[in-house]
């Protein structure tokens, strides 16, 4: 997950908006496909693996991201042995920052991993400031590649990572995304949480303090904003509920405890993510706006972390999803639009929550494939 | 700034004034993963910003530089933490920038590099950045006003700069011309309970109830006003369940005809299970809409249920679990 890709909007959406998008929607059933094209959608992710178009330039800056949802989406649709994982592993590992010298540990900057070669410099090129613009995105995105292709992350000491991770974290919580400064919102402390737990190794980050901020984001109707005091959302519902399951905050089926747990109101979120499901059979991200592809997954992950994920209608959901599955292979975000890598990424994920013959099954809370999740590949 | 749109389209390799500089090539390693097929133009201009990153040039030329990248690619944090860099050590005018911003912002509203930068400017420039911020998160809001990022912008100036008098009018408005516009709706609960000027969620309470019963009843199948209503009473059940207006409410949405009653359904259910003791009225309300009359001896919360299986079909696995779940 990185900062462009998790789009928060769709597009406006007016009084009449509904009953024209109704209408839009029958007439794109009619013709939509019936099945999920997986041999298409291979096609297009190898394509995207081998090169991406010009108009993936405006997001060069997270192509280690975009590498995620490439070599992810492979995975997902069990064509892993596409990619060459030992140079994939290599090229993920030369994102990686050092510090020169292990005094510089306490730069207050943070040593993970760079998302391209925009913010990456030789060291010999350094000059007089600092080149190093690791980001928490990115390095989530890295170790989840890693985990992958089977990398042994073990075999590297992580340390520097983890002890200069706690310098993003801030008073009341929350991530800093890079130590130059940006915004800062449950997306990074996700990224952190899934770090930590990727490495086995929580000194990175204050679970408390993260736990304080990520209740501070709960909304008056059940779901979350990603901040405090903002609309509830469907991504800021995955990051915060995701984190806490990851931090082992939430117990085992928190559905069929009465005693609920105490720091989530269990049936008011249930609710919220379950109302989420539109007339249309796909997920909104928020109430009152259009159902686009991702908040398949961002909110169907959520249920499924509940234990409620058998609740939905998952036939109308694969219905919706359908109407925005591409000739080209890929999902779009909407009904009849071109795909884009993101939403062909969620799409896939989707489909393997519903689970579609042929697709491997996900660890929702880390977003790859179980498998993956697991110690026990290679 | 200069906006020229000729200069703009010219190459640093075009123009005399770069001719000192080497474009730094990016060093993709021997075995890329996912390249991109950079157009020409991008990666010339990235080689360019490469150079003077590196060399750490502050400078007029270099500013302008960064303007170009930033077109090219509007999230490049680096690029923007650099032109930070710059507009210090060239101490420029933030007003301006703020100029700059905004016209960037147009094509680029949901771009979070450009509302970082909004804020950078806005917490150098302190509270009299205020009412220009709000402005400007209102021109945004008149183009989508559910942009998720300007409001997040906007509730950051309310709580740092302050600007709070109108908020709630503004709400209003913006309710006035969509009712289920969830983004007002939440602002609204944002203004009730943190505004230095109003008396809190409890004070407040009263006159927001009605505005909400009266946005219910226009449009009973809106969401929004629902969550809004149940929000008012948070963390104090017992004035929701015992407050006459939410029942009257229910009731009345439930008697009309023609109309989308699931939210009053799920509503009476909440109330039920909070410990709500039902009216004959609501009792014969929710019957009417059962459409097994055989099941007249079921509890009221099972009758709910029932009903809201055919009426709310999408989520009929949720309502036979939530039956399921009634303590009878």
């Amino acid at each position: 997950m990185a900062e462009q890709p998790l789009d928060l909007d769709s597009s406006p959406s007016t009084p009449g908006e509904q009953e024209e998008g109704e209408q839009e929607e029958c007439i794109g059933k009619l013709l939509a496909d019936s099945s999920f094209e997986r041999e298409r959608h291979l096609m297009f992710l190898q394509m995207m693996y081998q090169m991406l178009p010009h108009h993936y330039q405006s997001q060069e800056i997270n192509r280690l991201t975009l590498a995620y949802f490439a070599i992810s989406g492979l995975d997902i649709v069990g064509s892993l042995d596409t990619v060459d994982k030992d140079e994939v592993a290599s090229w993920v590992l030369s994102f990686r920052a050092y510090p020169e010298d292990i005094a510089e540990i306490n730069d207050g900057e943070f040593y993970g991993f760079n998302g391209s070669r925009s913010s990456q410099y030789h060291s010999d090129d350094a000059g007089g400031f600092s080149n190093n613009h690791s980001h928490l995105a990115s390095t989530y995105c890295a170790l989840a590649i890693l985990k992958i292709v089977g990398y042994h992350l073990t075999s590297i000491d992580w340390r520097p990572l983890l002890m200069t991770m706690r310098n993003l974290q801030q008073p009341d919580g929350s991530f800093l995304p890079i130590h130059i400064g940006a915004e800062t919102d449950l997306r990074f402390i996700y990224c952190a949480a899934a770090i930590c737990f990727m490495l086995d190794d929580w000194s990175g980050m204050d679970r408390d303090k993260a736990t304080e901020y990520i209740l501070k984001c709960k909304a008056y109707d059940g779901g979350f904003g990603m901040t405090p005091g903002a609309e509830s959302h469907g991504g800021g519902t995955y990051c915060a509920v995701a984190s806490l399951q990851l931090m082992g905050s939430i117990g085992v089926d928190p559905l069929s405890s009465r005693a609920s747990s105490s720091i989530l109101d269990i049936p008011l979120l249930l609710e919220w993510c379950l109302q989420r499901q539109a007339s249309d059979g796909g997920f909104q991200g928020r109430s009152n706006k259009p159902s686009d592809t991702c908040y398949a997954f961002w909110v169907g992950a959520v249920l499924k972390i509940l234990g409620a994920g058998k609740l939905i209608d998952e036939k109308a959901l694969r219905g919706f999803l359908l109407t925005c599955q591409s000739e080209y292979g890929g999902f779009s975000k909407f009904p009849d639009e071109l795909p884009d890598l993101y939403h062909s990424y969620y799409g896939f994920i989707a489909f393997s929550l519903l689970e579609e013959p042929g697709l491997n099954s996900i660890c929702v809370e880390l977003g790859i494939t179980e498998a993956a999740a697991s110690a026990l590949r290679k | 700034m200069n906006w020229e749109e000729d200069e703009e389209k010219l190459l640093p390799s075009q123009r005399p004034e770069w001719s000192d500089v080497s474009p730094l090539p990016q060093d993709d390693g021997p075995n890329p993963v996912v390249p991109i097929a950079y157009k020409p133009e991008f990666a010339e201009t990235m080689d360019y910003f490469r150079a003077v990153y590196r060399a750490d040039e502050r400078s007029p030329r270099a500013l302008q530089l960064t303007h170009q990248a930033i077109l090219l690619n509007p999230g490049n944090y680096t690029v923007w933490h650099f032109r930070r860099l710059i507009l210090e050590t060239l101490s420029k005018d933030l007003q301006q920038e703020l100029d700059y911003v905004s016209k960037i912002a147009e094509k680029n509203s949901k771009n979070y590099q450009i509302w970082h930068h909004r804020r950078w400017l806005a917490e150098k420039l302190g509270p009299d950045a205020a009412g220009r911020e709000l402005k400007f998160t209102e021109k945004i809001l008149s183009g989508d006003a559910k942009n998720y990022h300007a409001w997040s912008h906007r509730q950051w100036v309310l709580q740092s700069l302050g600007g709070w008098d109108d908020e709630l009018e503004y709400c209003h408005q913006l309710l006035e011309e969509d009712i289920f516009n969830n983004s007002a709706w939440n602002q609204r609960y944002f203004i009730i309970t943190k505004s230095p000027l109003l008396g809190g969620l409890q004070a407040m309470r009263e006159s927001e109830v009605k505005y909400t019963v009266a946005a219910i009843l226009a449009n009973p199948e809106n969401e929004s006003p629902w969550r809004y209503l149940r929000g008012l009473y948070k963390d104090d059940p017992k004035s929701w369940i015992h407050d006459p207006q939410v029942s009257t409410l229910c009731l009345k949405v439930l008697t009309s005809s023609g109309t989308n009653h699931v939210f009053a359904l799920s509503t009476v259910l909440d109330l039920l299970s909070h410990g709500l003791q039902p009216s004959r009225e609501l009792r014969e309300a929710v019957d009417t809409l059962n459409p097994n009359s055989s099941s007249t001896k079921d509890s009221l919360g099972n009758t709910i249920c029932s009903v809201l299986e055919h009426a709310d079909a999408m989520r009929v696995n949720y309502w036979r679990w939530r039956k399921s779940q009634l303590i009878v």
